[in-house]
């Protein structure tokens, strides 16, 4: 069916349209041209009573319809879609071939195409249930949690920025992104997933809140100084929480009653306010994560440190000894090792004789037995004395000099320019053997450094005897700072190779504590004493009238809370609300969105609207049918993508080729009586494309990667024109710029995070044409793609040319397409045949 | 005329295509959308070529006549004052340095300050004799075409939320831009061009940035694009190493791919709104490089719009930007968005001037006046301004009080000046008033809804009527609200 015409009036109201002519009263253009609704124009019904509107019943499953071609039907889904293209004179569609149903299966579930070796292998697998295999594999793989993470991310407006003026970057959100695509991995039960979102700081996800805070906010120096800036400021702010909440969970769109009661739902200005003040103690903020996952993070960032520091004792053992035939490395700020012979000792002293700058300064002086006993702390019953001290009570005191604390903040200074001296005496005499000291062991600081010292014992008899000092180092060289203390020079290779060994254990712990340490913080709200809520006459913040209590809008439920009630009761109260089996709306929206993101269009075709002013369902049954399946299968959204990939409905071709008597008309689109293809989203033609030329990198989670080189900000953002391995990542873990598109993959109708996207609009524009055609990206995976391929297929054009359909479209060329590719090939070599690919409809549209 | 048309009613290709003939065997090039090749294919009328094919940019027609076909929008970010330049305040030289009785404490940006006299001398300008202010001497000569709303109030006093208001009708982030609608609404009767272009200030960008020329929820096809006479679009070149032949080639084998698939899928128009825009995409290759070369321009134009100002480099870098503007509505482009400032930075870079107002506005003045001037005039010299409408907005509007301790003034959404000229509109009038002192709008208050609503009543939309469903609202560019401000149409 052509989605264009809706309205036009017929061929004179499009000649009239297309010859500009402009005649008074003739209808909006809105109705001249919708060619991007594709569904039943606007709903012209009036309900009486929109209370008794559909989706506000109880969903009831109905029974599966009877249908003629029952052979037909592969899934309870079928016989709904049959019964109606039955009712209406239509038969389905031909099924699509093997390949094309793989290659469809794969770019919907994963976002990325079949590799041949998986079309090959689907091919020649001849046991039953191979489509079921194949699905499992594809709903197990990490891919798929990355591709369908993305729905839901349109819908909340995710972005990496805090959007409005000053854009800037809203460094921790990502914990929130990665929490969906882990939720979609773990097919976690959608009531669960609805509920965390609202409440998770209150029941073990913590960064599941995120979904509160994910819209653009004014940022407080944004915020006029005057009052009523900053209370229009806060209105704006709790209204796009009420507007997430009500336009993802129920597909309701609330906002409208802000100002006005709803012109079309059921839902009053009381209602709305009453909605405000379920999370009226929300904060747009940044804050640190709790919850059992987090402790368990916690818990192995704390092991990790303890290896660390045993890693490091270890480490000391490794270096050059006092007194070797060569120099030892010179000192530097962080920390030194001076490793000795056992000595027996009952007292320690540093004398210092000369510093690069200034009064010297230690951070923590430890001495360590060969039992790995640090004797010199003042845990263990040490004292310490020195010849004078520069005192600032709490950062520079003689006790921070064994107190277990390194940094300058906590450290010793001596009172004399360019020299000092300390003593430390031990409960007992001990025998030690290695003696570690440092100016700022965090790093900031290398001023005040000893570069001159002497280092002594006494045994219990009290004759002190030199152990090390500065003297068989090499020179400290002013403005260098960076001599490695665990240098392997000079070492037996069997103590060099152990050292490097951990060396590189030392440097996969630390990469490994970032990535433990580094989701702590998160951008997931900030929950605190709920502002009062008032009636706000026409939506303005200046003109109050009386109180609202929270509550859940009227029509739908008899949710009430106390007007004193706090935060987290109100929170938790709409979360057991909005996920109970029995709220009408929560199961309909969330079957609705999965039938949509199969077919690109929803039963109701406006997903974030199932109320009086949206679309009706084009087969309610099998709606209501699904909301029932998904509740009864413990809310698993997996479940849904198996009945409904797995259907002979999504099975068909999406051509219908001969399945029309002459003469007839092909059925319209939403009778489903051929498959809906549609153009790639934006992330999967570019997650396609890296996938084609074998250089998607799949590392998955954590910070996002750079489209421009900026992370936020007002403008002047510079597009990354050459990726290097971490922008070859997939595209839903870019750092997510609101409102800046992506300089190649904006233009195809990426959202740019400003209001929710229920649904992807599918333009075709030349500016796509410009940047697909000759953006830098394609030439790079061109190229890419042109050099995998000739390692791949040997010398011959022809196998090549063969090779790079495989890749790019999942099947062989024909011999015309063959030809034509090899006579380019050969005169202007690969390249431009795979631009050509990646360029191509067929790849571009999910077949 | 025996069509019982006027022939004023029409537009340039309709009075071309009201020959039967003629229509057809040029229809294919001239206007070539989806729906018409389809709907005429359906009725045999015309053989299908899938080159012709596609292209969401026809020229549609709006509600009613239009007075006006194409907008140029002058855009100075930043809230340029009203004080300083059209809104004549006698009244506040007398109270200089006194305080504002009644007045509040506490602006946008701190402490208020005591009332401060207009910095620039005013003086009757034309025929109507219109006070303007030594701050724009060209512009200021041009009043006698210009209709004034001196009465706007904006819903925010924060330039990115109101630089969306009055963009896209929404404080908030995600709102399709005045242009987007109406491209949506109208298409445009340049094929080889852009419908919208969005002309960023040699400055940098505004507040709110590519929201003011964003889609929204609308097709993305209805972005504007932005370039300047300095920064063309992207990729309009093959991408480097790739030389002619081996992009001919690319571009034969890819046609002949996607024409085949399309042969496969006849189910399917989109694939022939692809090809299509391919084949716009190669036009477009050519003719924006074309449109961006100002060299044949006469000297004398040059010199009109102070392009050979070797004093300011500024401003001759938008009087360049000016003169695009000029070229792309001459080839047919419906909406161009004209930015004069950038961001907030302390009134350097725009007209947010807080601090040294007299000393920024200086600058700001210079680089806006002459080259603007220009192009109103030259836009009336080739007739274009018959048909194309000039809008001159700025988000809201400065205190008549300095901030404390500054020589600048601040935010003020509650009465400012934008203004109307060219087609469609009533020349020398001036609408709505603020009190004695600037504050506030007190006679014929209007709102930028009623500002917008004006602007697509010119085009012939009804801004009640020009709607789009998104997540089960079916928004307009001005909400629930609205007036046509009557007295500015001619």
């Amino acid at each position: 069916m052509s989605t264009w015409g809706h309205g036009v009036g017929g061929l004179p109201g499009i000649l009239a349209l297309a010859a500009g002519l402009v005649l008074e009263g003739m209808p909006a253009p809105a109705q001249a041209y919708e060619p991007y609704a594709p569904y039943e124009p606007h709903a012209a019904h009036v309900t009486p009573a929109p209370s008794r509107h559909w989706s506000f019943q109880p969903i009831q499953r109905p029974p599966t319809p009877t249908v003629q071609s029952p052979a037909w039907c592969r899934s309870p889904i079928d016989a709904f879609i049959l019964a109606r293209m039955e009712r209406e004179g239509h038969a389905p569609a031909p099924r699509a071939d093997a390949t094309t149903w793989l290659r469809r299966v794969s770019l919907d579930l994963t976002g990325l195409p079949p590799t041949p070796e998986t079309v090959q292998a689907f091919l020649a697998d001849a046991a039953p249930g191979r489509e079921a295999r194949v699905v499992e594999a594809l709903l197990a793989s990490p891919a798929h949690g990355e591709r369908w993470a993305q729905h839901w991310l349109d819908v909340v407006r995710y972005a990496d920025t805090h959007g409005f003026e000053v854009n800037t970057e809203r460094p921790n959100a990502w914990p929130y992104r990665d929490y969906v695509v882990r939720a979609v991995q773990e097919d976690l039960p959608y009531d669960r997933f609805v509920r965390e979102q609202v409440c998770g700081d209150l029941i073990g996800a913590d960064a599941a809140t995120g979904f509160l805070v994910t819209a653009s906010v004014l940022l407080p120096g944004q915020i006029g100084k005057d009052e009523p800036s900053i209370r229009l400021a806060r209105q704006d702010a709790i209204d796009e929480i009420v507007v997430n909440v009500s336009q993802a969970f129920l597909g309701l769109s609330v906002g409208c009653a802000r100002c006005h009661d709803h012109k079309f739902d059921p839902i009053t200005q009381v209602d709305y306010y009453a909605m405000q003040g379920l999370v009226a103690g929300v904060e747009y903020e940044e804050r640190e994560l709790r919850g059992p996952d987090i402790d368990a993070r916690r818990a192995e960032a704390d092991a990790i440190r303890g290896r660390l520091a045993r890693l490091l004792l270890e480490r000391t053992r490794l270096v050059q000894p006092v007194n070797s035939p060569q120099p030892r490395v010179p000192v530097n700020g962080r920390l030194n090792v001076e490793r000795i012979p056992p000595t027996r000792a009952r007292q320690l002293r540093l004398t210092i004789r000369e510093t690069n700058s200034l009064e010297p300064c230690i951070d923590e002086l430890e001495a360590w037995t060969p039992d790995d006993i640090n004797v010199a702390a003042a845990t263990g019953g040490a004292t310490v004395q020195s010849d004078g001290d520069t005192v600032d009570p709490g950062r520079h005191e003689l006790r921070h000099l064994n107190d277990g604390q390194y940094g300058n903040a906590r450290s010793w200074m001596s009172a004399h320019k360019g020299r000092g001296r300390v003593v430390v005496t031990f409960p007992r005499e001990v025998t030690l053997d290695r003696i570690l000291w440092g100016r700022d062991r965090l790093g900031q600081y290398d001023d005040r450094l000893a570069t001159s010292y002497v280092v002594e014992v006494a045994d219990d008899s009290g004759t002190w005897r030199v152990v090390a000092s500065s003297d068989d180092r090499e020179r400290f060289l002013a403005g260098t700072n960076a001599s490695d203390p665990f240098a392997t020079r000079g070492l037996p290779p069997d103590e060099a190779r152990r050292a490097s060994d951990l060396a590189a254990q030392k440097a996969d712990l630390d990469r490994r504590l970032r990535a433990v340490d580094s989701g702590q913080r998160a951008f997931v709200g900030l929950f605190r004493k709920p502002d009062r809520i008032r009636l706000l006459r026409r939506g303005d913040p200046e003109q109050p009238r009386e109180d609202v209590a929270p509550a859940v809008p009227a029509v739908l439920g008899a949710l009430r809370l106390d007007r004193d009630a706090p935060d987290a009761a109100r929170r938790r109260a709409l979360a057991d609300w909005l996920a109970s089996p029995s709220n009408p709306l929560t199961a309909r929206v969330m079957a609705n969105r999965i039938w949509q993101g199969h077919f690109g269009t929803g039963l109701v075709p406006t997903p974030s609207d199932l109320g009086v002013n949206g679309v009706r369902p084009t087969h309610p049954e099998l709606l209501d049918w699904l909301a029932s399946e998904l509740v009864s299968s413990g809310w698993s959204v997996r479940h849904l993508h198996r009945l409904i990939v797995l259907s002979a409905t999504y099975a068909q071709s999406a051509t219908r080729g001969n399945a029309d008597a002459p003469g007839r008309p092909s059925p319209p689109s939403h009778l489903l009586a051929r498959f809906p293809s549609h153009r790639l989203e934006a992330e999967t033609l570019r997650d396609a494309m890296l996938h084609a030329s074998g250089r998607l990198n799949h590392e998955r989670h954590g910070p996002g990667f750079d489209l421009f080189d900026l992370r936020g900000g007002l403008s002047g953002f510079k597009p990354v024109e050459s990726f290097g391995p971490q922008g070859r990542r997939r595209m839903i873990y870019a750092h997510k710029v609101r409102r800046e598109r992506d300089a190649v993959f904006g233009a195809f109708d990426c959202p740019d995070a400003g209001q929710s996207t229920e649904r992807r609009r599918e333009s075709i524009t030349p500016i796509q044409a410009l940047n697909l055609f000759n953006g830098r990206f394609t030439s790079d995976e061109a190229h890419a793609l042109a050099a995998r391929v000739r390692g791949e297929a040997g010398p011959a054009l022809e196998s090549q040319v063969r090779r790079a359909w495989l890749l790019a479209l999942s099947r062989e060329p024909s011999p015309a397409e063959a030809a034509e590719a090899v006579a380019v090939a050969r005169e202007h070599g690969l390249q431009p045949v795979c631009r050509a690919l990646l360029n191509a409809s067929e790849f571009v549209f999910l077949p | 005329m025996s069509h019982g048309i006027p022939l004023h009613a029409l537009s340039a290709p309709g009075r071309r295509l009201l020959d039967r003939r003629r229509f057809l065997s040029t229809a294919s090039h001239a206007l070539g959308s989806i729906a018409f090749a389809s709907l005429l294919d359906r009725q045999r009328l015309l053989a299908r070529d899938a080159a012709s094919a596609a292209s969401p940019f026809a020229p549609r027609r709006p509600h009613a006549v239009p007075r006006a076909r194409n907008v140029i929008v002058l855009f100075c970010a930043g809230a340029v004052s009203q004080l300083e330049t059209w809104d004549y305040k006698p009244a506040l030289i007398a109270q200089d340095g006194k305080p504002l009785v009644g007045g509040p404490a506490v602006t946008f940006q701190g402490p208020a300050g005591e009332l401060a006299r207009p910095q620039y001398a005013f003086r009757p300008r034309g025929q109507t004799g219109k006070w303007v202010s030594d701050l724009i001497p060209h512009l200021a000569q041009l009043t006698d075409e210009i209709a004034f709303v001196h009465s706007l109030t904006s819903k925010s006093n924060t330039h990115g939320p109101a630089e969306n208001f009055l963009s896209t009708g929404s404080v908030l982030d995600g709102f399709p831009s005045l242009g987007a609608w109406v491209t949506h609404a109208l298409g445009t009767e340049s094929q080889d061009l852009p419908a919208y272009v969005a002309i960023p200030d040699p400055r940098g960008v505004p507040q709110a940035g590519s929201n003011n020329w964003g889609p929204g929820f609308l097709p993305a096809v209805f972005q504007g694009t932005p370039m300047s006479a300095s920064a063309p679009p992207r990729n309009l070149a093959p991408p480097e190493g790739i030389g002619r032949d081996a992009d001919d080639a690319t571009r034969r084998l890819l046609r002949g791919m996607n024409e085949r698939h399309l042969a496969a899928h006849p189910d399917d128009d989109r694939l022939a709104a692809r090809i299509a825009s391919y084949e716009l995409a190669a036009r477009m290759q050519l003719s924006v490089p074309g449109i961006m070369d100002l060299s044949s321009e006469p000297a004398h134009v040059l010199r009109m719009y102070g392009v050979d100002d070797a004093q300011d480099p500024l401003k001759a870098a938008f009087a360049r930007n000016c003169i695009l503007a000029r070229r792309l509505v001459e080839r047919g482009v419906r909406f161009v968005q004209l930015f004069n400032g950038a961001y907030a930075s302390g009134g350097e870079l725009n007209w947010d001037g807080h601090n040294k107002l007299r000393e920024q506005y200086d600058r700001h003045g210079r680089i806006l006046d002459q080259p603007a001037a220009a192009l109103l005039r030259d836009l009336k010299q080739r007739g274009l301004l018959q048909d194309t409408l000039v809008v001159w907005c700025t988000e809201f509007g400065r205190m008549p009080m300095f901030q404390k301790g500054s020589q600048g003034r601040d935010h003020n959404p509650d009465g400012f000046t934008c203004w109307l000229a060219g087609a469609g509109v009533r020349p020398g009038v001036s609408h709505g008033v603020t009190d004695d002192l600037g504050r506030r709008a007190i006679h014929d208050v209007a709102t930028l809804y009623d500002f917008n609503a004006t602007i697509l009543h010119l085009l012939g939309l009804d801004h009640e009527r020009l709607t789009f469903e998104h997540n089960g609202v079916r928004r307009r560019l001005t909400n629930v609200e609205g007036e046509v401000l009557r007295p500015l149409v001619a």
